[in-house]
C-alpha cells in the first residue's frame, strides 16, 4: 500500500494498484494467447493436420537455432518503431494512421542522406542518415498535426490522404532524382536506387551473439529498444507526457490546468513521425543497403495491430512487436514443413488481436469494479474524527 | 388499484423486504447485515453519504450484484434475482443516475427498446400505450420527441416510463434529482405522489435532506453499509437525519466572518462572449463572497469560464485588480492568481484515470518545485504534494496512488478544492462547487470558501442553490439571460432575489 491509511476492513495487505494492474494485464496477454492457440488449432485440425505439427513448427523456426532467433529480432526491430509512433499519439488522444507514409517518405530522405552525404566518416555518417529519416517521417507528419490544430481537419483523414501522398512520392523518387546510375550492363535490373556507401549502413549485430548475417540482425534492435525506453520516460516522466496524458483522458481538464492542447499535440505528432521515421531503416541500411522499387510496405499498418497487442504501453510493445514477428516467421515455417497455406498465420493473427480486445476488456472491467468497490467503503472508514474545522 | 392511499398501510404486507443482506468487495465490507421493507403506495427514502451502501444495496436487489448473504421477498416470496431481467420480471425498476437512452430515437422507440414484443414493430400501438402511461402519472412527455431534444428532466420522465412500461410496481430512483433544476424536482415529485397514489413503491435514494423530508413516507439511514436508524418525516429533522447520516452534528448555518472588505479584486465590465453573456458587469472585492444566483442556462457557465480564460470574451473588459486579463490564456490567468472550481468536476475539474498525486498539480506542472530539468517532472515533489493535501482537506483514498475516478465525489472535489486552494490565489471562481456532493462535504467546501473570504481574498461563488448563496454571500447578483438583473444584501427575502433570478428587474434597471 502505498497510502498512509489502511482499512479496519481489510484484513490482508492489498497489493499496490500498480503491481495489481500489471499483474493483471499480463494474465490478460497470456489468457489472451492461449485462447487464439486454441482457436488456432481447431481450424489447423480442421484442414486435416496436426495443430502439434504445426505450431512445433514456428516455434523451431523461431527458437530452433540462433539464427531462428535472429531472424524473429529483425523482424521485430521495424515493427516497434512504427507501434512507438501509433502509441505515442494516442496518449494524446489521437490517431496517427499516417506511420505508413512517414515511413515512406523518410525511406526517401534517408535514401539522399545516404547517397550524396557520403564524404561524412562511418559512425557519423549512419547517424546522419538515421536523423535524416526521422526529419522525414516528422516534416510529413506536420502536415495533418499543423491541418489538425489550426483547421480542425481529423488526423484519421488527413493521414490517410498523406500515405497516398507518400506512395507516389517515393515512387516519383525512385524514377528520378533517387534512380540507380550505374546499372550493371545489358543487365535488367528492377528499378531501384544506386547501393549505399557501406557508411551510411548499421552495423550487425548478429554476428556477436553468433547468428548468421543472413538474418540481417542489427544495431536498430537496441535503438528499438532504447526508444521504447525512452518513449515510456516522455510519457510518465516528464511534463509532456504527462500534459499528453491528460490531453487524451480529459481535454476540458487539461484546458482548464492551463495545458495548450495544441501545441501539445503537434509536438507528440512531430515526435511520432520521427519514430515513424525510423520503421523503414532495418530494411534500407541493414536488409537490403538500398531503397528497392519492391520495398516492404504496411509496415504503419501492423505497427497499429502491434501497439495494440502491447496495450499501447512502450515496453509491451516490444514484447508484441516480438510475438508478431514469431508468427510472421512462422509463414515460412507453414511453407516448409506444413501442408498449412501461410494465410493461417494470418489468420491466427487476426484472432489474436480479436481474443486481445475481448479479454481485455473483460479484466479492465473486473479490476475497475474491484477497485471503485474498494474505494468506496475505504475512504469513509479511512479518516475516523470528523476533520472539519480542524484544519485552517 | 388502490386509491385509499395510507389507510390500512401498516396491514399491507411489504412490496420487497430485503433481510440481512450482506454485500462485500474484495477486502470491502459495503453491505452488513442490511434490512429494508417497501411497502405498497409508499416512497421509502434510502440516505446516507456517499459510500454508505445505498448504491449497492439497490443493486443487489436489481440483480446486478449477487449478494453475499442474506434474503429477498417479493410480495413475501423468497426470490432469487440474477440479473435486471429477472428483476424487472418480478416487477422491480430501477432508474439509474446517468441515464441509458438512444439520443436519437424518438421517446416512445426508446421506451420500447428492449421490449418490442413479436418480429415486426408495432409503433402506433406502442406509442398509444406511451402516451396512455404518460398521461395516467401526469408526465409531461412528447411520445413523439427525439430523445436529444429533451431536456434533463424529461430524459428522466422517459427512464420512469421504461420501467412503468414494462409493468413494474416497485420503482428504484437512484438520486434522482441530483441532475434536476429545483423547477424539475417538483414536477418529478407531482409525478411521484401519483405513483404512489397508484399503489406503486418508490425507494427514493438521495442524500438531499430537504427533498427526503418533502417526498418520503419513510426514511432509512445507512452508514459504512449499516442501517442506523429508521424514521418518518414527521418524527424527524434535517439536523437530526444529518447527524445520523454523518455520525456527528452538522451545521447548516456557519458562522460567517466579518470582514472588512478590501478593494476590488475582480472588475467585470459589459463582458460578452457572443453567446450567452450579454453584457455582464460585477465586482468582487477582497475579502467577499458574492453570490450569482439564477436559474442555469442563464450564462452562469459561460461567465465562469470566460473569467478564467476558457472562453474568449468578444466585449467587456476582465479586471483582476488593475491587470486586464480577458482574453489571456488560460495559464496567465491562473499564474495571475486566479482559481476555478468547475462545474463539471470530471470534464474540467479532474483527469479521472490519473492518479491523485497527478491530479494533484495539474496546472502547475510547469512550476518548480514539479518542473525539473529537460522537461522531466519531480515525481517526489509531486508525491509530497499530494500527501500534504490528502492530509490537510481530508482527503479519504486508499492512498494517493489510486485514480482520481475511484474517489467518491465529495472527495473528487475536495482534491480539486485542494490543489486550486494550495496557490493562495487572490480570485477564487467558484461554480456551483457543492452539486452532488453530501452533507458533510458540502459543509466542508462551505468551510473552506469562508475562510478565503477570512483570508482577505474574494470569491466569486455561482451557484443554482438558493441556499448555498444564502449561506455564504456578502452580496447576491442575478444572471438571467447573460446580465445581471439585480443586487440584494445577504438578509434579502429570498422572493425577492427569486424574481430577480427571473429576469423581473430588468426593465426597472434599463438597458443603457
Amino acid at each position: 500500500m502505498s497510502g498512509p491509511r489502511g482499512t479496519k476492513l481489510v484484513a490482508r495487505r492489498e497489493p499496490a494498484p500498480w503491481v495489481e494492474s500489471l499483474v493483471g494485464q499480463l494474465l490478460a496477454l497470456l489468457a489472451s494467447l492461449l485462447i487464439a492457440l486454441v482457436a488456432g488449432a481447431l481450424i489447423v485440425i480442421a484442414y486435416g493436420e496436426s495443430p502439434l505439427v504445426v505450431y512445433g513448427a514456428i516455434l523451431r523456426f523461431s527458437f530452433g537455432s540462433r539464427t531462428g532467433v535472429g531472424y524473429v529480432l529483425a523482424i521485430a526491430t521495424p515493427l516497434i518503431f512504427s507501434a512507438l509512433a501509433v502509441a505515442l499519439c494516442f496518449k494524446g488522444g489521437m490517431f496517427n494512421i499516417g506511420v505508413e507514409g512517414q515511413y515512406l517518405v523518410a525511406m526517401v530522405t534517408a535514401t539522399w542522406a545516404a547517397l550524396e552525404l557520403d564524404v561524412l566518416p562511418g559512425g557519423l555518417h549512419v547517424a546522419v542518415v538515421l536523423a535524416f529519416a526521422m526529419l522525414g517521417g516528422m516534416a510529413w507528419a506536420a502536415v495533418p498535426a499543423i491541418l489538425k490544430v489550426r483547421t480542425g481537419a481529423h488526423e484519421v483523414v488527413t493521414t490517410i490522404m498523406m500515405n497516398g501522398i507518400a506512395i507516389s512520392l517515393l515512387s516519383w523518387a525512385l524514377n528520378g532524382p533517387l534512380r540507380f546510375t550505374n546499372a550493371p550492363e545489358g543487365q535488367n535490373v528492377d528499378l531501384r536506387s544506386d547501393p549505399f556507401p557501406p557508411t551510411a549502413l548499421v552495423g550487425d549485430l548478429g554476428k556477436l551473439f553468433g547468428v548468421s548475417r543472413g538474418a540481417h540482425l542489427s544495431w536498430l534492435l537496441l535503438l528499438g529498444i532504447a526508444l521504447a525506453v525512452a518513449v515510456w520516460f516522455l510519457i510518465r516522466r516528464m511534463r509532456l507526457g504527462y500534459e499528453a496524458r491528460a490531453v487524451g483522458q480529459a481535454p476540458g481538464s487539461a484546458r482548464a490546468g492551463g495545458i495548450s492542447i495544441g501545441a501539445v499535440q503537434i509536438k507528440l505528432f512531430l515526435i511520432s513521425g520521427a519514430l515513424a521515421g525510423l520503421t523503414g531503416m532495418q530494411q534500407i541500411l541493414a536488409d537490403r543497403g538500398y531503397l528497392p522499387q519492391n520495398y516492404v510496405s504496411q509496415l504503419g499498418f501492423t505497427g497499429i495491430a502491434v501497439a495494440f497487442l502491447g496495450q499501447n504501453h512502450p515496453i509491451g510493445i516490444v514484447f508484441a512487436a516480438i510475438l508478431w514477428a514469431i508468427l510472421a516467421r512462422g509463414e515460412s515455417a507453414l511453407q516448409l514443413e506444413t501442408d498449412v497455406p501461410r494465410e493461417f498465420v494470418i489468420i491466427l493473427q487476426g484472432i489474436l488481436i480479436m481474443t486481445v480486445v475481448i479479454v481485455y476488456q473483460v479484466t479492465h472491467r473486473r479490476l475497475r469494479r474491484r477497485e471503485l468497490g474498494r474505494a468506496a467503503i475505504g475512504e469513509q472508514d479511512a479518516a475516523e474524527p470528523a476533520p472539519v474545522g480542524a484544519v485552517g | 388499484m388502490r386509491s385509499d392511499v395510507g389507510a390500512g398501510q401498516e396491514a399491507a404486507p411489504p412490496l420487497v423486504a430485503l433481510e440481512r443482506i450482506t454485500k462485500s468487495f474484495p477486502g470491502v465490507l459495503a453491505n452488513d447485515a442490511v434490512s429494508l421493507d417497501v411497502r405498497a403506495g409508499e416512497v421509502h427514502a434510502l440516505i446516507g453519504e456517499n459510500g454508505a451502501g445505498k448504491s449497492t444495496l439497490m443493486r443487489v436487489l436489481y440483480g446486478m450484484y449477487p449478494a453475499d448473504a442474506g434474503r429477498i421477498l417479493v410480495r413475501g416470496r423468497e426470490v432469487h434475482i440474477g440479473s435486471p431481467r429477472d428483476a424487472i420480471a418480478l416487477g422491480i425498476g430501477m432508474v439509474h443516475q446517468h441515464f441509458v437512452l438512444v439520443d436519437p430515437f424518438t421517446v416512445t422507440e426508446n421506451v420500447i427498446l428492449g421490449d418490442e414484443g413479436g418480429a415486426i414493430l408495432d409503433l402506433d400501438r406502442a406509442r398509444e400505450r406511451v402516451a396512455a402511461l404518460a398521461e395516467r402519472y401526469g408526465f409531461a412527455v412528447r411520445p413523439d420527441a427525439v430523445v436529444e431534444d429533451l431536456s434533463v428532466g424529461e430524459e428522466q420522465r422517459v427512464e420512469i416510463l421504461k420501467a412503468l412500461f414494462r409493468g413494474v410496481d416497485i420503482l428504484i430512483l437512484d438520486e434522482p434529482t441530483a441532475v434536476l433544476t429545483p423547477g424539475e424536482t417538483t414536477e418529478l415529485f407531482g409525478n411521484l405522489r401519483q405513483l404512489r397514489a397508484d399503489g406503486k413503491a418508490i425507494v427514493f435514494i438521495s442524500h438531499k435532506l430537504d427533498e427526503v423530508l418533502e417526498i418520503a413516507d419513510r426514511i432509512t439511514v445507512l452508514r459504512r453499509g449499516r442501517v442506523v436508524g429508521e424514521t418518518t418525516p414527521e418524527r424527524t429533522s434535517k439536523a437530526e437525519l444529518a447527524e445520523m447520516m454523518v455520525g456527528r452534528p452538522v451545521l447548516f448555518r456557519l458562522e460567517r466572518p466579518k470582514v472588512e472588505p478590501g478593494p476590488p479584486v475582480l472588475r467585470v465590465d459589459d463582458l460578452a462572449d457572443g453567446q450567452a453573456l450579454r453584457g455582464v458587469s460585477l465586482e468582487v472585492r477582497a475579502g467577499e463572497i458574492v453570490g450569482v444566483a439564477g436559474v442555469e442556462g442563464n450564462g452562469q457557465r459561460e461567465l465562469a469560464e470566460t473569467i478564467v480564460g476558457l472562453r474568449a470574451p468578444v466585449r467587456g473588459s476582465i479586471r483582476l485588480g488593475d491587470a486586464e486579463i480577458g482574453g489571456e490564456r488560460v495559464r496567465d490567468i491562473r499564474n495571475a492568481g486566479v482559481a476555478y472550481i468547475p462545474e463539471d468536476r470530471h470534464g474540467q475539474g479532474l483527469v479521472l484515470d490519473m492518479t491523485l498525486w497527478e491530479n494533484a498539480v495539474l496546472g502547475r506542472q510547469d512550476d518548480p518545485p514539479f518542473a525539473g530539468r529537460f522537461g522531466t517532472l519531480v515525481i517526489r515533489a509531486m508525491r509530497q504534494l499530494a500527501e500534504r493535501l490528502v492530509r490537510t482537506f481530508d482527503i479519504r483514498a486508499r492512498g494517493i496512488g489510486v485514480a482520481a475516478r475511484t474517489l467518491s465525489g465529495g472527495n473528487q472535489q475536495k482534491l480539486i478544492l485542494a490543489r486550486e486552494l494550495d496557490t493562495d490565489p487572490k480570485l477564487l471562481v467558484a461554480s456551483q462547487p457543492t452539486r452532488g456532493l453530501d452533507v458533510g462535504a458540502i459543509e466542508f467546501v462551505w468551510r473552506r470558501l469562508l475562510e478565503r473570504k477570512a483570508a482577505g481574498r474574494a470569491v466569486l461563488l455561482i451557484s443554482a442553490e438558493l441556499d448555498e448563496i444564502y449561506a455564504l454571500s456578502d452580496r447576491i447578483l442575478t444572471l438571467y439571460e447573460g446580465r445581471i438583473t439585480g443586487e440584494y444584501p445577504p438578509d434579502a427575502p429570498p422572493e425577492e432575489v427569486g424574481i430577480g433570478m427571473l429576469g423581473g428587474r430588468r426593465a426597472a434597471e434599463a438597458e443603457p
